[in-house]
């Protein structure tokens, strides 16, 4: 446990950096007298954001609970094709280079296809857009996960007389549990990122992202950044589950090993 | 019956590809109960693939292993044998306790005598209070003492070991081996012990067969001529240094791996 000096060393810095930014920010707007279009001050965006507080959380319950669908979608689906990936070589060195290079491409665009697929009121685009991002990044580390066990640990199991099933489940799954909490701590803020980017490519205005481009629509820049606002509390608020859900999980560090292989 | 029967043992790695490695060639070994024997020799001399061939982790190109007089696979799956390598090697997410009842759990042990017989062999490796500590939270010393314990939990009458001291300092390595001797002797519990010092193969063994590589083959085997109880006045005993002479000179005669191999 930390002392509350320490805690006060590790939390101050960041804090009176923040505060010093938006007094910096609110001053700039004053002194150099640029206009609300361009950018409000805080104060302004504050304003916007107690004002309409109830709105801004109607649309992050949106946002969010697309975002938390996919999320526990794509990582139960991640989860079980990993396992069918580290089972079968094969497959492992089919779909990992694919899973990596989609990776690195902005899948979400897909999000207009599917609108196509479905009824323009549905979520349903929204929230497989968010299980496919996930899956693939629980996917690619799940699978490291169970196939990363060192040599030795497995040559202490064969002396053992353990069969492959004795392996996976003594072994290779408690050996994965650090890398799947990794996949979920990239996971987390990226579910509710896709969340919002999907709602710039149509569908019903009720989310977070749709609110911000329709706020902008119509100039109202300051209750814009109020949806942004909310949308950053989002992000931050499923980085933290993520990170809590892992420390409640793996108490005293025994996912460290895992870290650093990920 | 012998601990271990080793006949006219081969292994070529990648045979009939062109990249075929001949990694020993007619070994012949017994070992009786209760000896503990040190394969030596430069890298490359299969000393560790030898090891491994009578723990069955590896399947001999021609030849045959007995461990117990029963044919290696079947050892293995009796879990005859408690093996233990460079890196401790414990599963970081089990407490040392749980590590050391993994074998026993295989086998299929209940609960409540698996935990007894891991307590019982905290206390052989004299960690008894570390039952419930995770493995990061021990030294490297320690964490060897665990995974001997590990090894021979199941009270196996053979116990593999490939450089188990190679990672730890001087001062912790001599005290490893001292305890290792003694644990082996509580338990008469077989050895087999890969290792690259001379001084550990004499100060621990009874036998220390000398190898030579590509291909690996056993090139001399020396008796060393000390008693069965050693401490500290045996490393400054003459009979150690004539060991110590002994095989250095053995392996004089074969020369660092790559240099040409025998003579």
């Amino acid at each position: 446990m930390r002392s509350p000096r320490a805690l006060v060393r590790v939390v101050l810095p960041p804090v009176a950096f923040g505060v010093a930014f938006l007094a910096l920010w609110e001053a700039a707007v004053k002194v150099f007298d640029l206009k609300p279009y361009f950018l409000p001050p805080p104060s302004a965006i504050w304003e916007q954001f107690r004002g309409n507080v109830g709105l801004v959380w109607d649309a992050a319950s949106v946002s969010g609970t697309n975002a938390l669908v996919g999320l526990i979608v794509g990582t139960v689906v991640g989860v079980a094709l990993s396992f069918a990936l580290a089972r079968f070589r094969l497959l492992n060195d089919l779909v990992t280079p694919l899973a990596i290079a989609l990776n690195a491409v902005p899948i979400f665009v897909l999000v207009a296809v599917f609108n196509n697929m479905f009824s323009i009121t549905s979520e349903v685009p929204r929230r497989l857009m968010v299980t496919l991002v996930v899956q693939f990044i629980v996917l690619v580390n799940v699978a490291r996960g169970l196939r990363q066990v060192e040599a030795t640990q497995l040559e202490l199991m064969r002396s053992y007389a353990a069969g492959q099933l004795a392996i996976l489940r003594k072994v290779r799954v408690p050996n994965a549990v650090p890398y799947l909490f990794t996949a979920l701590r990239i996971a987390a803020p990226a579910s509710v990122i896709t969340a919002f980017v999907s709602e710039y490519f149509g569908g019903s205005q009720n989310g977070l992202g749709s609110r911000i481009v329709g706020n902008i629509a119509i100039s109202a820049n300051a209750a814009a950044w109020a949806y942004v606002l909310g949308a950053c509390l989002l992000g931050l608020a499923f980085f933290v589950a993520a990170v809590s859900l892992e420390r409640v999980a793996t108490p005293g560090g025994v996912s460290s090993r895992g870290r650093d292989g990920a | 019956m012998n601990a271990v029967d080793v006949r006219n043992l081969s292994k070529v790695f990648n045979q009939g590809r062109p990249n075929a490695v001949a990694a020993l060639i007619d070994i012949d070994l017994s070992i009786e109960p209760g000896e503990f024997v040190s394969l030596i020799g430069p890298s490359g001399c299969g000393k560790s693939t030898q090891l491994r061939l009578i723990a069955n982790l590896l399947e001999p190109t021609t030849g045959e292993v007995l461990v117990n007089g029963k044919p290696a696979g079947q050892a293995r799956l009796d879990q005859d044998y408690g093996m233990a390598f460079q890196q401790a090697a414990l599963f970081e997410w089990r407490s040392v306790a749980k590590n050391i009842e993994l074998p026993l759990e295989l086998k299929g042990w209940d609960k409540a005598e698996r935990r007894k017989r891991a307590l019982e062999m905290l206390d052989l490796v004299k960690l008894p209070e570390f039952g419930d500590a995770l493995p990061w939270q021990l030294s490297g010393g320690m964490q060897q003492r665990v995974a001997i314990a590990r090894a021979l939990a199941a009270h196996p009458p053979l116990l593999l070991m490939d450089e188990p001291f190679g990672a730890l300092d001087e001062m912790t390595r001599e005290h490893m081996q001292d305890e290792l001797l003694r644990i082996c002797r509580e338990t008469s519990t077989t050895v087999v012990f890969v290792t690259h010092s001379i001084p550990e193969a004499v100060y621990l063994s009874t036998r220390v067969v000398v190898m030579s590589p590509r291909p690996g083959r056993i090139t001399s085997v020396i008796d060393v001529d000390l008693p069965p109880e050693r401490d500290v006045r045996t490393r400054e005993a003459d009979a150690f240094f004539r060991g110590v002479t002994e095989v250095r000179e053995a392996l004089r005669g074969i020369g660092p791996a790559g240099s040409g191999g025998a003579p």
